[in-house]
């Protein structure tokens, strides 16, 4: 029985996120390029829409982020945050985007930590003014 | 037959299970379901060097349950831009069989495109001892942006000294999200289904 469900899992639940996914519409239609000192980065603004308010973004450079379900933990982690408004994470060039609240200052040293307690290295952070 | 019941419970523990360390904070369940096991396994991640987990298996045959406390550490981690290598100290013992335990080292090295694993594991109890190796990889066919779905082609080779057989066989994992789901099949183990979720 237990192992039915699990073969009806392995089929099901992965088709369904796909088409949910396919649904949300070509993330590729809202890819925009933004400059940093390093060079572009692809930021998806599908995912990355701010709100009114025009606060600071961080480009965090990290070692070590190869995979999408690693780095899951990493938006569930600074998702807590309550001065971050958007997050989006960019596995080809190991760039994660903050996007802060309208008056928020940004801690080096928090993101440094919280990329750290996901298994990560940060190498450089870079602040974007909006 | 019963020690054989228990050692064998052991040796089809979840060796899938990818990363057995989550982030600070972060709990991982998994259910994984063989010929011989079912098996959930929940894991708690305090700190970014160890881990915490609970297990439960259930024997397809016997029909007995064999409940366990779990410790992974982090003995070693290498980040780079495109990659990471892990090593782990796996640790278990049994709740109800208290002279029942495991160590494994177990390791890998994963780029986006490629993952190299492997386990050493050695489980002993009243009057036994036993050793399992194996080794695992994989290549992503293709490379997926975060919040695509993920596949993993994989290869799986494992011999213990319980029947001294090597079996080697197919693993396809797929992961999307929080959700990663692994098959594998070979004709004297037939299916092997794990599931996991973190969140």
């Amino acid at each position: 029985m237990m192992k039915t469900l699990c073969l009806i899992g392995l089929v099901v639940v992965p088709v369904a996120i796909q088409a949910q996914h396919q649904n949300m519409g070509d993330h590729k239609e809202h890819n925009h390029k933004d400059r940093t000192n390093e060079g572009e980065i692809t930021v998806d603004r599908g995912r990355f829409v701010k709100n009114d308010s025009s606060g600071l973004v961080a480009v965090v450079s990290v070692q070590g982020m190869v995979c999408d379900f690693c780095a899951r933990g990493i938006e569930k982690t600074f998702s807590k945050d309550k001065h971050i408004e958007k997050i989006d994470v960019d596995l080809a060039s190991g760039k994660i985007v903050l996007a802060y609240a309208s008056g928020t200052t940004i801690d080096r040293a928090d993101i440094q930590t919280k990329i750290l307690n996901n298994g990560l290295n940060t190498t450089d952070i870079q602040i974007i003014g909006n | 037959m019963r020690i054989f019941t228990i050692v064998g419970c052991l040796l089809f523990a979840s060796n899938a299970l990818s990363r057995p360390i989550s982030y600070v904070g972060g709990h991982t369940l998994t259910v994984n379901s063989n010929a011989q096991t079912h098996n959930i396994y929940w894991h708690f991640t305090p700190d970014n060097k160890y881990s915490i987990g609970l297990d439960y298996q259930k024997d397809r045959i016997s029909n007995n349950a064999f409940p366990s406390a779990r410790l992974t550490v982090l003995l070693n981690r290498k980040n780079t831009t495109n990659s990471q290598r892990n090593l782990y100290l796996k640790t278990g013992v049994g709740a109800q069989h208290g002279s029942t335990y495991f160590f494994a080292l177990a390791g890998d090295w994963e780029s986006r495109r490629i993952f190299a694993g492997f386990s050493a594991k050695q489980m002993s109890g009243s009057g036994y001892t036993l050793f399992e190796h194996s080794l695992k990889l994989g290549v992503a066919p293709y490379l997926g942006n975060y919040g695509d779905m993920h596949t993993w082609v994989m290869i799986e080779t494992k011999k213990n000294t319980l029947n001294d057989q090597r079996l080697t066989y197919p693993v396809l994992r797929l992961f999307k999200g929080c959700a990663l789901a692994e098959a594998s099949y070979h004709k004297k183990s037939d299916w092997n289904i794990n599931l996991t979720y973190r969140f």
